[in-house]
């Protein structure tokens, strides 16, 4: 597990915003303590057993013993980065809409019925939407978790279809690191996983610090030549 | 310095004959359609196939390959010089075609096709035969020769490096071949094809009348039929005889055609083994012969049709990693056997999956509660299927849910009868299905990852569903997926396939 280590050096890119405050989360702090969650304790624990982490927790219902090590969990800042995508998704779709509405209003020929409904219907989309994205977020972060072990990685997703996948190391075919705009200013990456499958050729795990992420990656790539093609 | 070889002389006839069909196929249908104010547009297609000749001719001309110790060695380009390397022992297939014209030049259009990619990695059109005999040869023998060197060839292996042995292992015949397109019935999309020109055409009403020789317009036909079911208005007994008759006659006549084309197409089929690879070799006109090297095959598929059945037979198909976007690159292998008696299944399959005994397998029963699962959602795709209807059907609606109740029962306790899977040392097997059965083995190493899934019906039933991801699965083949699997069972089965897939190595 000492291979997680390596993906410390990339680290320093992204430490300034790794290392912001403790993140105020609402919604999610209530049931993890996030405060020591960096990610020196998310590399950290396999090994020397920091107990920093949140305590695995029966997240999904599979009642099972985790493999070799603990769940692990995405970064807490990304429920506020989807958050934040979540309110531009929201602005976006309320302002198209409410210039819908107001052409409606002005020159589609409704009864007054409709025309009185227009604008409640508006409002209560975007509240929709926005209760939406805030919500979510932090549900759908309760609902993804990872284990690693020497054979591969097994990824938990999913809040109404949940599905547990696991990945050998000697499948995965190449990895990716890949950062958005958004997500270098929240100090995160997304991990993917190439396999030569047809459904799960391409494997994601987005919300990872982006250190953790190279670490995993570290961890994953194949090792020695024993799988010639 | 081992010596270079060279396409055919002709080769440059196929290139540009290739172009040329695939611009003049089109263009024909379209001059038909227009009638004579196409010509002239001929003329601006002949513009656009000189160059690409000449092009097509420097290509053929500077094309060379040479086989050295290790590698298969491609050359081409006289402006732009392209040297290729491919190790034999990343050849994957071989596969060469045969038309027509290229029968009668005795010349073959070959692929070399390794791993990755959706392209082949070299393409030869054309050689003449004895160049493709040569090939296979050579990287038969220079393979066996890097497998005895880095050891891990199975044991066999060396014996059989010396004189590649080629064994049939299914021949069909043509009563087989007859047999194998009445089941299979792929006439309907000849005659499918048939229609649309037709139609597109305008030629189809005329067509009509010259068969039938009166004037009956064929849509009528069809409005009449529904109008007289939606209507209630019964037509006359004569009239539904004919519509009776005309509906077996056309069915019959699909199984004709397709009977025809099946022997057309797979005459002569043979399925043999040279050292560790499968053959496929078949086709009266157009003749193909692929290879598929054994530990390249992903997944074995038998499939039975309630006509195999009928006539003690089965299907098999095989999904192998490798070129699926080329054209017809997979097709052309993906039928291992389109046809096999009941008694050879074992053995064919026996030489396909050496370590798996499919047919003695210990199979094991989905969670009989999927029943009811299974119930509830053809009853609900039943109902959903019937609202719209209750208008017109009145109080016949309750009567028509009875029969829909009744089916619903009836598919959903064979449905859940026939799912069974098992896992033996080697690979894990599933089979669905009662008309239409379909068996797949997938073996633990080409497994690409294993899913464990719960849908909220799942949960409420403590189920979950397995599924195991292999490479090269096209989308209409059959796939492990276990569904209404208990979920202690489920976290077991899960668990044995992740762990075993994780112990071993992928090959492609």
């Amino acid at each position: 597990m000492g291979s997680l280590g390596s993906g410390r050096p990339a680290s320093e890119n992204t430490g300034k915003s790794c290392r912001r405050e403790a993140p105020a989360v609402p919604g999610i702090g209530r049931r993890y303590d996030m405060s020591g969650m960096d990610d020196d304790s998310v590399v950290a624990t396999a090994e020397d057993g920091a107990t920093e982490l949140p305590p695995p927790e029966p997240a999904t219902s599979f009642a099972r013993p985790p493999r070799s090590n603990e769940l692990r969990r995405l970064d807490p800042h990304y429920v506020p980065l989807q958050r934040a995508v979540g309110w531009i998704v929201t602005a976006v779709v309320s302002v198209c809409s409410l210039a819908a509405v107001g052409i409606l209003w002005l020159t589609g020929d409704l009864p007054w019925i409709a025309r009185l409904l227009l604008v409640p219907g508006w409002l209560l989309v975007t509240l929709g939407i926005g209760w939406l994205s805030y919500a979510w977020p932090a549900v759908h972060y309760r609902h993804v978790s990872y284990t690693l072990d020497d054979e591969g990685i097994e990824i938990r997703t999913g809040v109404w279809w949940r599905q547990v996948m696991s990945v050998p190391r000697s499948r995965v075919q190449h990895i990716d690191v890949s950062q958005g705009p958004l997500e270098r200013s929240y100090g995160l990456g997304r991990l993917v996983l190439y396999t030569a499958g047809t459904d799960h050729s391409r494997v994601e795990l987005a919300g990872l610090n982006h250190a953790v992420a190279f670490g995993l990656r570290n961890h994953l790539l194949p090792r020695g030549s024993d799988d010639a093609v | 310095m081992p010596s270079e070889r060279r396409l055919h002389p002709l080769s440059f006839v196929f290139v540009i004959g290739g172009q040329i069909r695939q611009l003049v196929v089109p263009g024909l249908v379209v001059l038909i359609g227009a009638g004579s104010a196409g010509l002239d547009w001929q003329g601006w297609v002949m513009l656009f196939v000189v160059p690409y000749a000449i092009v097509a001719l420097l290509g053929t001309l500077s094309f060379r390959y040479r086989f050295d110790a290790g590698e298969l060695v491609i050359t081409r380009g006289f402006v732009f010089r392209n040297e290729r390397h491919v190790p034999y022992g990343r050849i994957q297939n071989i596969d060469a075609v045969q038309h027509v014209l290229h029968r009668l030049l005795r010349v073959v259009d070959v692929r070399v096709e390794t791993g990755g990619g959706d392209e082949p990695e070299a393409r030869m059109r054309v050689l003449p035969i004895a160049a493709l005999e040569e090939m296979r040869e050579r990287v038969l023998a220079g393979r066996a020769a890097r497998a005895v060197q880095s050891g891990d060839s199975p044991a066999g292996a060396v014996a059989q490096t010396v004189a590649p042995q080629r064994r049939a292992l299914l021949t069909l015949g043509p009563r087989e071949l007859l047999l194998a397109g009445f089941i299979d019935s792929k006439g309907l999309i000849i005659v499918g094809a048939a229609f649309g020109l037709l139609w597109e055409l305008g030629l189809f009403d005329s067509t009509v009348n010259v068969l039938l020789g009166e004037q009956v317009s064929s849509r009528g036909v069809i409005r009449q039929a529904v109008g007289a079911l939606v209507g209630g208005r019964l037509p006359s007994i004569g009239r539904m005889a004919v519509m009776v008759l005309a509906f077996a006659a056309f069915v019959g006549a699909i199984r004709v055609l397709s009977m025809i084309w099946s022997l057309i197409r797979l005459w002569g089929f043979q399925l043999y083994r040279v050292a560790d690879d499968l053959g496929t070799e078949f086709g009266l006109f157009t003749r193909v012969m692929a290879t598929i090297p054994l530990r390249r095959i992903q997944t074995v598929t038998v499939r039975e049709t309630p006509l195999h059945r009928v006539f003690r037979t089965a299907a098999i198909r095989v999904d192998s990693a490798g070129s699926d976007g080329a054209e017809g690159g997979a097709a052309r292998r993906e039928s291992l056997a389109p046809i096999v008696r009941r008694a050879d299944l074992q053995r064919v399959l026996g030489e396909v999956l050496p370590d798996v005994d499919v047919l003695a397998a210990a199979w094991s029963p989905v969670d009989p509660r999927g029943f009811w699962r299974a119930f509830r959602s053809s009853l609900v795709l039943a109902v959903l299927l019937t609202l719209p209807f209750i208008a017109m059907l009145r109080w016949w609606t309750l009567a028509w849910l009875a029969v829909l109740v009744g089916w619903a029962w009836v598919h959903a306790r064979l449905y859940v009868k026939h799912l069974a899977w098992a896992v033996g040392d080697q690979a894990v097997l599933f089979r669905s299905g009662y008309l239409w059965r379909e068996l797949t083995v997938a073996r633990f190493n080409k497994i690409q990852a294993v899913t464990l899934g719960e849908s909220p019906f799942d949960r409420r039933a403590r189920m979950a569903s397995v599924r195991v991801d292999t490479a090269g699965a096209a989308n209409a083949s059959h796939r492990v997926d276990i569904p209404y699997l208990a979920r202690h069972v489920a976290d077991g089965l899960y668990r044995r396939l992740a762990g075993e897939a994780a112990r071993t190595a992928f090959r492609w």
